[in-house]
């Protein structure tokens, strides 16, 4: 019955559907520029969300966990070959993305015979130099987008807006400190975490007052409550597992990613923003 | 295998080795870029891995800037003696194996399977090797982080691996040195394993100096041109290298006014 266009248009309506179901409960992902190198920070339950793929570029990802390995893996193959054939510096995550995952991506989500992959992709890219770094996204459907500054993956389309809302009036590239970056992101995913908790429909709290809930999520568009975000993150810090990764321009070597251990998070994150069970 | 990154070069049709395997009639061994002295040993922070900075072709010198001591992580590094292109294609090949296996697998690889892919490689070079277009003999040195210490490892050209006890040599200039370190390391004022970084750095420009005294084709130490030999330490921090500075002043105080 799909052979009709009309069909095959609803097919792929309800695709999109079924795919923006499955997020929901997905945590974001934050990554952003500072003044020596790139931060991507989220929260994991168990399995890592956070990747290197080569030298310069690093992988975030939210849905499910064995499609994003199979892509990881895609990616992987193709870095190392090209870095082995031609050299290091023509592994480029944008042509990592445009050659290798979005037509893949695309090619599984329109096929509507078969599962698409239940994904959403970020490639953060370390600049030759300081303000060079590229952020790449990629959408379950295949669309991508290339910014530079930051970049995020949230649940929802208002997840994204209310989070890049929030990364443009805090951010600061170009000088903000290591510090400084790792504690505007985790607050970036707070808001992210925020405004998804508030589309699920099964929620406790919109019923309390629904014109409470009316202004509250005019207000997270506008500006987040603080104090609610740090609040935010410290009941999530017991659920869940903090994960940062940094790739610096002043690491040792060739490669330029590096986790950061629990310990020297300690040391960077002010202590109401430490996750409270860690401590 | 997992992880395994020789063999997805394989699939998309690459052969390590191959190309110059053949019987090697054609060329002539003097085309052949040849000639090396290098050198292990242990010292009291971990090991020291030392090469001078010289390539010849028969008697011609090609280059006197190579640097025959990679690092292929942070944590490991091939010293290399024999044909340089295949010597350099190792390398290129171990740092990309090591890189991959830690990214796909998600831990790094241990110090015996590192081991494992130079043997590998060599192995898959054999034909290439006897033929005389491809033979290397490498030394192989890294930390084993399962067992904390630096270790020492050499290879014949068909790939057999040997721990080195305290030194190992490799190259055209060894067997000139290799007596000199097991006189030292027997009846020296201490054993090597012993010494300083100061002591062992000087300790490894007087033995590339002597090699280069007799083997025209190690390079030793050239102060007109400023060019020192390449020595890089390996410690419980990772590869690190001693710098020119550092060289030359050693050079200045314990070498030269010997010779």
């Amino acid at each position: 019955m799909y052979e009709e266009p009309y069909r095959w248009v609803e097919a792929v309506g309800n695709r999109r559907h079924y795919l923006d179901e499955q997020f929901r409960k997905g945590s974001p992902v934050v990554a952003a520029s500072y003044a020596e190198g790139i931060v991507l920070v989220t929260f994991s339950r168990g399995t890592p969300k956070l990747y290197e793929i080569y030298d310069r570029l690093a992988f975030a990802g939210m849905g499910h966990p064995a499609d994003l390995e199979k892509l990881r893996f895609t990616l992987l193959e193709m870095a190392h070959v090209e870095g082995f054939n031609r050299s290091p510096s023509d592994v480029t995550g944008a042509r990592l993305m445009k050659n290798g995952l979005a037509p893949t991506i695309k090619q599984a989500f329109e096929e509507i015979y078969k599962a698409p992959f239940i994904v959403k992709i970020l490639l953060a890219e370390l600049g030759v130099k300081a303000g060079r770094d590229t952020f790449l996204t990629i959408n379950y459907d295949g669309t991508f987008e290339e910014t530079h500054g930051w970049a995020v993956l949230g649940a929802s389309d208002d997840a994204q807006a209310s989070m890049r809302a929030f990364l443009k009036q805090e951010a600061d590239p170009q000088r903000a400190s290591l510090a400084q970056t790792l504690s505007m992101s985790l607050l970036t995913w707070a808001v992210g975490s925020l405004v998804q908790r508030e589309e699920e429909p099964d929620s406790a709290i919109p019923e309390q007052t629904s014109a409470s809930a009316e202004s509250s999520s005019q207000k997270s568009a506008a500006a987040p409550d603080p104090a609610a975000l740090r609040e935010h993150l410290r009941t999530i810090g017991t659920e869940m597992t903090l994960e940062c990764v940094i790739l610096g321009h002043s690491l040792p070597g060739s490669s330029k990613y590096r986790p950061l251990k629990a310990g020297e998070l300690a040391g960077l994150l002010p202590s109401d923003l430490l996750p409270a069970a860690r401590t | 295998m997992q992880g395994d990154f020789l063999q997805l070069l394989k699939e998309q049709g690459y052969q390590f080795g191959a190309a110059h395997a053949g019987d090697g009639a054609g060329v002539m061994r003097s085309d052949i870029t040849f000639g090396t002295t290098i050198l292990a040993m242990r010292y009291a922070d971990g090991v020291l891995v030392a090469g001078d900075r010289r390539a010849t072709a028969g008697n011609m010198v090609m280059y006197d800037r190579t640097d025959k001591v990679l690092e292929i992580d942070r944590y490991s590094v091939m010293a290399i003696a024999g044909v340089p292109a295949t010597a350099y294609e190792m390398v290129r090949v171990l740092e990309h194996s090591f890189k991959y296996y830690r990214r796909t697998q998600l831990q790094e690889l241990s110090f015996e399977g590192k081991l494992r892919a130079v043997s590998k490689l060599l192995k898959d070079n054999v034909a290439a090797a006897l033929a005389g277009t491809g033979a290397v003999a490498p030394i192989f040195a890294g930390y084993d982080p399962d067992q904390e210490a630096a270790k020492i490892f050499f290879y014949d050209i068909l790939g057999a691996e040997f721990e080195a006890v305290e030194y190992a040599v490799s190259g055209s200039g060894s067997p000139v040195i290799r007596g000199i370190l097991h006189y030292l390391n027997t009846w020296g004022a201490k054993p090597l394993s012993a010494q300083t970084v100061d002591e062992a750095t000087a300790q490894a420009l007087r033995l590339l100096t002597s090699a280069a005294e007799f083997d025209s084709a190690t390079g030793g130490v050239n102060r007109e041109a400023n060019l020192y030999p390449v020595v890089k330490l390996i410690t419980s921090s990772g590869v690190s290298r001693v710098e020119e500075q550092r060289l030359k002043s050693l050079f200045e105080e314990q070498v030269s006014r010997h010779v």
